[in-house]
Parts: structure tokens; C-alpha cells; sequence
């Protein structure tokens, strides 16, 4: 009996001090008893976007974890002095610290969640909207800019306004405005580029949260335009291969030398698009006739690693055409399909390798390609070749049996004549 | 004539029409038995005895028409991904030095979970389940949830 009541008694305890997740989210509660949120619902003074559903209110942070002031008082005065620590609307430029009060203390967030980083402020402030708040300028990004005021959600909310893929709209509210940015004298049609750019179609339209947008090249808090040393960095962190091959080439080292951005140049930048062998060589569409004449050594090589690309990739399309018939007839094609599988791959990497601009290089892994192509187009050919024998096998089989049914008729109807006969010479 | 050369002579009669109409009838229904066709739909697969697969190794089967990788980590555990890459389908493979899934195509990592952990692939590698059936090892598609 006596445990019982120590049980009851602890528990009590635990759920006064301790207050777990399930009481912390209890909004509904919150807006009856807390005095600002009921009396500014009262008086329909409300922020715009209020939202039950930011983080802050869901983590029993109400209006006065971010305004100060006394929420358990019902005296309007009383609860919004400055002896309840009351700061009401921080200014625009006060706002980074204002968030940052709470977002920059380790010891305060760990509380809420152990892996949550904070140093965002830091970043900000070294951002190009952090550097130019500093100096006075009030119409760059700050905080709630991004984040909203009070809809406030975690990136990985699909409702909130930094979700992967709610990204590119939130900076371009202010980036696609030519009237807000014409005072910043930069382009206001990234959005548009990028929408059609191969990332752009994943992201936004395909609806891949693993495609980048604006914040995975540029930085988010700390959001910075990539300069030239830090461009190959920026497409290579995904692009890991390209951009070793590119770092170890001699045109990356010629490329840093002329101080040209290193993907950039011939991939461009928000519209880039999905590469195609026809960007390599001297034709119309090749981005190396930009800076190659079309007789020097360079636009040599590039003339040779095309030749090879499309050597493999026009195999590759024979060999998938073989692959498609041999399907379509009914036979095996999985050996074929694997091959294949093998021939795209080895196709991927010589087009990688396309950034070592190094023809030997591309050669040997489109020769290794070439291989695997051509032992698919002899498979899928005898497949082909087995069809077309076992329909002539068939059909020569069918002939001789309807001769066999025939010429068994035949028989039958002279038996039946001679049986007719005798019984009528009988 | 005898009766036993009479019964030897219809045996060799019978028997040569059996002969004949065996050589008719023996192509006829070789043309009319399909042939081989890659199974539809496989859902599981034996990937050959667990002794024979050394720890810390990785290899690539194949399962219906999709290649599946297949790991013995350090520890022993068993562990079957499908081996296409999430990013251009190259096939992925196993790195014993990192222990880790690599793919040479863009340097794809994986963990050997089959999360994405590096270079441009957008999303993790399906996961098969791996049972030990009589020592041998089954590879097959993961339950589907409800």
C-alpha cells in the first residue's frame, strides 16, 4: 500500500517537473491558458500567420518564449511590461539575434533536440544578407524572411517554407522580384532557369527531395554566391568523380590559371542541363569550340573522345534494339539485358571520364564497353536466329504432318472402295 | 515360310515404323516445346551455400532480371541490397576496405544499410531480406507492409 502511494506520488512529480512530450504538445490547452494567445484571438489581433502548427507553439513555446512578457497574467500592462521581460517586435535588424537568443545557446537546444545545430546566426552574419544587415540594408533576408514569423516548421515538414522542396519558391519571392532587386542590379530569372534545369525537373517536378535546390549550391544560412575557386567544390559535392577527374586535368590546372569558373563554363549554372556527347567535339552544339579553334590540339582530342562516345552509345542503342526484339519474340533475353546493363555502365563512366580530357582514357572504357555490346548483339542474334529455325522447324513439321492426315484419308476412303467392291462382287 | 521368320520380319516392319514415325514426331514436338524464357516475377533466389561466402565480401546476383548485391559484413550478418544505383543505374559494389557499397560510375556511397551517404545518389538501394535455409542462402523481395 505504501508503494503504491510513493508510485502515485513520483509519478505525480514527474509529470509536474518533467512535463514529457505528450503534455508539451498539448496546443489546444495552450491557446485557452495562455493569456496572450486568448486575449489577442479575442481581440483579433493575431499575427497573419499565426499557425498552431510552428514548432515553437508544438514545444509548449508560446508567444512569450520569443516576446518576453508574463503570459499568466490576465493585466494587459502587467503581462507586457518590461519587468516581465516584455521586448514586443524586434526591429529587422534585431531579428538574427532575436532567434539567435535561443538558437545559438547549445545548452538551451540540446534540451529540445541533442543533434540540432547553432550556430546559425554565425553563419548569417557572414552571409550576403547577414554582411548587409550589418551595414543597414533592411531589405535583404532575414530570419523570418525564410522561415516565416509564427509558421514556423522543420525543414523536414513538407509545409514548412525551407521543405526541400518549397525551397526554390522561398527565395525566389524576393530573388524573382525585379522590382525588390533592381536595386542589387543581379539576375531575377534564377527560379525560371532552374525550374528547367535537369535539377529543377527532379526537384519540382519529378518531386525528388534528393535533387539540390537553391541552399545545396549556395549555402543556406550562411548563403554566399559560389566564387571561382569554390564552384568545382560546390557541383562536386554530388559530382565526386567529375570533379576529381576535372581537378587532376590539365585544363583544371589552365582553367585556375585563366581564373574561369570550373564547371560553370561549360555546363553553365541554374540552367544546367542534362549533358549529351553532342557537348563534347567542334560541331555547333559542343561547348569546347567556345574557346578551341577548330584546328588545335585540343579540339583535336575532343573531336576523338566524341568519335568514341558515339561509337559505344550508337552499339548500345543496336544492341538495346536487339535486346527489344529478342523480348518482343518471347526468347531469353536476361544474359542480353545484363550485358547491357554492363555496356551502359561502362558508357556512364567513359562519359565521366570525359573530365579528364584525356582520349586514351575515354578509349579504354569504351572499349571495354564496345565488348560487352557486341557479345549482347551476337546473343541476341542467335536468340533471333533460334526464333526464325524453330518457326521454320514448325511450320516444315506442320507440312508433313497435314501430308500424314491427308495421304491417311486418302487411304482410309480407298480401303472403304475396296471393302464397297468385294462386298459387291460377292 | 516359317513362323519365326514371319515374326522376325514384322518385328523389323514394327520396329522400323516405329523408327519412322519417332523421326516425324521427334521434331515436331521439339518445335512445339517452348523455349527457355526468363522467369516473370522471381520472388526469391538461392545464392549458393553461406560457407562458401567469405566475411567482409560482397558479390552480385542476379535476381529475375535485376542485380541484387549481397554482403557477409565482418560480423557474419547477411545483408542483400538491390545493386542498381539510385542515381544512373550503374551497378553498385562492395568495398572491403571501406566497408561500404561504391559506385565507380560517380563515386556513389552507400552504408551498409543501403542509405545514400555521398556523391549524387538521391535515394537508398532497395533492401532484400536474407534467409539461411539448409545453409543456403535465400535472397527475397521484403515484405510489404499491411
Amino acid at each position: 500500500m505504501k508503494n503504491i502511494f510513493l508510485r502515485i506520488v513520483v509519478s505525480g512529480l514527474f509529470l509536474l517537473f518533467i512535463k514529457p512530450d505528450f503534455i508539451l504538445g498539448d496546443v489546444e490547452t495552450l491557446m485557452k491558458t495562455d493569456n496572450c494567445i486568448s486575449c489577442h484571438i479575442e481581440e483579433e489581433e493575431l499575427p497573419e500567420d499565426f499557425n498552431k502548427h510552428d514548432i515553437h507553439m508544438q514545444k509548449d513555446l508560446s508567444c512569450s518564449g520569443c516576446h518576453g512578457g508574463n503570459p499568466a497574467s490576465d493585466d494587459m500592462d502587467e503581462a507586457m511590461s518590461i519587468e516581465a521581460g516584455f521586448v514586443g517586435v524586434p526591429s529587422k535588424k534585431e531579428i538574427p539575434e532575436f532567434c539567435g537568443k535561443c538558437h545559438s545557446d547549445i545548452g538551451f537546444m540540446r534540451s529540445y533536440q541533442p543533434r540540432i545545430p547553432t550556430d546559425q546566426t554565425d553563419q548569417y552574419y557572414k552571409s550576403l544578407h547577414g554582411l548587409r544587415l550589418k551595414k543597414g540594408d533592411t531589405k535583404v533576408a532575414d530570419c523570418s524572411s525564410c522561415h516565416t514569423a509564427h509558421s514556423i516548421m522543420p525543414a523536414s515538414d513538407p509545409r514548412s517554407s525551407v521543405y526541400a522542396l518549397n525551397v526554390p519558391e522561398t527565395c525566389n519571392a524576393c530573388h524573382g522580384d525585379e522590382e525588390y532587386m533592381q536595386e542589387y542590379e543581379i539576375p531575377t530569372d534564377q527560379f525560371t532557369k532552374f525550374a528547367k534545369s535537369v535539377h529543377g525537373v527532379a526537384l519540382l517536378k519529378e518531386q525528388d527531395t534528393g535533387a539540390p535546390a537553391c541552399n545545396d549550391c549556395h549555402g543556406n544560412h550562411g548563403a554566399m554566391p559560389p566564387g571561382i575557386s569554390s564552384i568545382s567544390h560546390v557541383c562536386g559535392s554530388c559530382h565526386v568523380n567529375n570533379m576529381q577527374y576535372f581537378s587532376d586535368s590539365r585544363m583544371g590546372a589552365a582553367f585556375k590559371k585563366e581564373k574561369l569558373h570550373g564547371c560553370e563554363e561549360c555546363h553553365g549554372n541554374h540552367e544546367v542541363q542534362k549533358t549529351s556527347d553532342e557537348m563534347i567535339g567542334v560541331d555547333d552544339k559542343a561547348v569546347c569550340s567556345n574557346c578551341h579553334e577548330p584546328d588545335d590540339k585540343g579540339a583535336e582530342v575532343a573531336t576523338e573522345i566524341h568519335k568514341q562516345l558515339t561509337t559505344l552509345a550508337t552499339t548500345y542503342e543496336k544492341a538495346l534494339a536487339q535486346q527489344k526484339e529478342v523480348e518482343h519474340k518471347g526468347m531469353d533475353d536476361l544474359d542480353i539485358e545484363f550485358l547491357l546493363q554492363e555496356a551502359k555502365q561502362s558508357l556512364t563512366q567513359a562519359r565521366t571520364l570525359v573530365h579528364t580530357f584525356d582520349s586514351v582514357k575515354v578509349t579504354v572504357k569504351v572499349k571495354e564497353g564496345l565488348g560487352k555490346a557486341d557479345l549482347a548483339i551476337k546473343e541476341a542474334q542467335a536468340q533471333i536466329e533460334d526464333y526464325y529455325f524453330r518457326r521454320r522447324g514448325f511450320g516444315a513439321a506442320t507440312f508433313i504432318i497435314t501430308l500424314l492426315i491427308v495421304a491417311l484419308f486418302f487411304k482410309i476412303r480407298e480401303i472403304d472402295q475396296r471393302n464397297l467392291n468385294k462386298e459387291d462382287r460377292r | 515360310m516359317s513362323t519365326s521368320r514371319r515374326k522376325f520380319i514384322n518385328l523389323l516392319l514394327g520396329g522400323g515404323l516405329l523408327g519412322w514415325l519417332g523421326s516425324i514426331f521427334y521434331p515436331v514436338f521439339s518445335y512445339l516445346k517452348p523455349p527457355p524464357v526468363p522467369e516473370a516475377n522471381v520472388n526469391s533466389v538461392k545464392a549458393g551455400p553461406v560457407a562458401d561466402f567469405p566475411k567482409n565480401s560482397g558479390k552480385i546476383i542476379k535476381f529475375g532480371r535485376k542485380p541484387v548485391i549481397l554482403i557477409k559484413m565482418d560480423t557474419g550478418e547477411l545483408r542483400a541490397f538491390s545493386a542498381t544505383c539510385t542515381h544512373l543505374d550503374c551497378i553498385v559494389q562492395y568495398r572491403d576496405d571501406s566497408k561500404q557499397i561504391w559506385c565507380a560510375c560517380h563515386n556513389g556511397i552507400y552504408d551498409l544499410r543501403g542509405r545514400n551517404v555521398s556523391g549524387p545518389p538521391p535515394r537508398p538501394l532497395d533492401e532484400f531480406a536474407v534467409n539461411i535455409v539448409n545453409d543456403e542462402i535465400i535472397v527475397s523481395k521484403m515484405k510489404e507492409i499491411g
